[in-house]
């Protein structure tokens, strides 16, 4: 599998890599045919594929002579992931602090 | 699942005593986290948490006040990545407090987790197509694999 090193949200930080991922919902590209959606080189297709894939986002897969980019699911859950941990994180925190302020408010009214 | 982080409290306590607790440190350290905040616009402080090596994160979490309205709103950025200079998650976490019922209604959004409009329309079609392209990537493979 894709080793996931590079960063996930480094990775669609960018909006071109943005769109390439969003030409890749509807249909597998070769490097080639994603270019000729972009005012971009070539290469400079290719490097944004490349830190796509780092990230796990996209996986390529030689078909003939053609290399083919694929959506990838690693990058996707790994966002989930991030989501998932902080929205359990604040979920966590703020029923802390509601029976915090709850204990607080107790203690003034014995006073 | 989630894509967007927003929670909505609400504290049977005025305004102004929610906002201590949002913004006094000795307060803070008491529910979130020991920090080195201070209720000024500009001020740099940091949080520290457990390190996720699996997320390639250390953990440490960079803020900077942005907005400061006293007992209303209060936003910072949280900042964090693998390694001290190299930060890679770039999110603000935005806190509203709104007076209601004699209470005070909490809202709290994390937002920059690079899930605007496009990308969740993305996640979206991961969430939902993904057996169908799995099926799509098969018939693709096939001449591949004769």
């Amino acid at each position: 599998m894709t080793p996931m090193r590079a960063d996930a949200f480094q990775a669609i930080s960018d909006v071109n890599r943005r769109q390439i991922l969003n030409l890749l919902t509807r249909n597998s590209y070769t490097i080639n045919s994603l270019a000729e959606n972009f005012e971009m080189s070539r290469p400079a297709v290719s490097k944004h594929i490349k830190i796509l894939y780092g990230a796990g986002f996209i996986s390529i897969e030689d078909i003939g002579r053609e290399r083919y980019c694929i959506l990838n699911q690693d990058g996707f859950k790994e966002l989930q992931g991030w989501i998932n941990f902080f929205d359990k994180f604040w979920e966590t925190k703020l029923k802390k602090l509601e029976n915090l302020l709850d204990q607080k408010a107790k203690n003034e009214n014995k006073k | 699942m989630t894509k967007t982080i927003k929670h909505t409290f609400f504290y049977a306590h005025k305004p102004e005593a929610v906002w201590e607790y949002l913004t006094k440190p000795e307060l803070m350290a008491q529910w979130l986290m020991p920090s080195d905040f201070k209720a000024e616009l500009g001020h740099d402080f940091k949080f520290i948490i457990k390190p996720m090596p699996a997320f390639n994160f250390d953990g440490i979490i960079y803020c900077k006040v942005l907005e400061l309205v006293p007992n209303k709103r209060l936003v910072y950025t949280w900042k964090g990545g693998p390694e001290p200079g190299t930060l890679t998650l770039d999110s603000t976490v935005e806190w509203t407090l709104v007076a209601k019922d004699k209470g005070t209604e909490l809202l709290l959004e994390h937002k920059g987790f690079a899930t605007d409009e496009a990308m969740l329309q993305i996640f979206s079609v991961m969430d939902a197509g993904w057996k169908q392209n799995i099926a799509k990537i098969d018939t693709l493979l096939k001449p591949a694999t004769v």
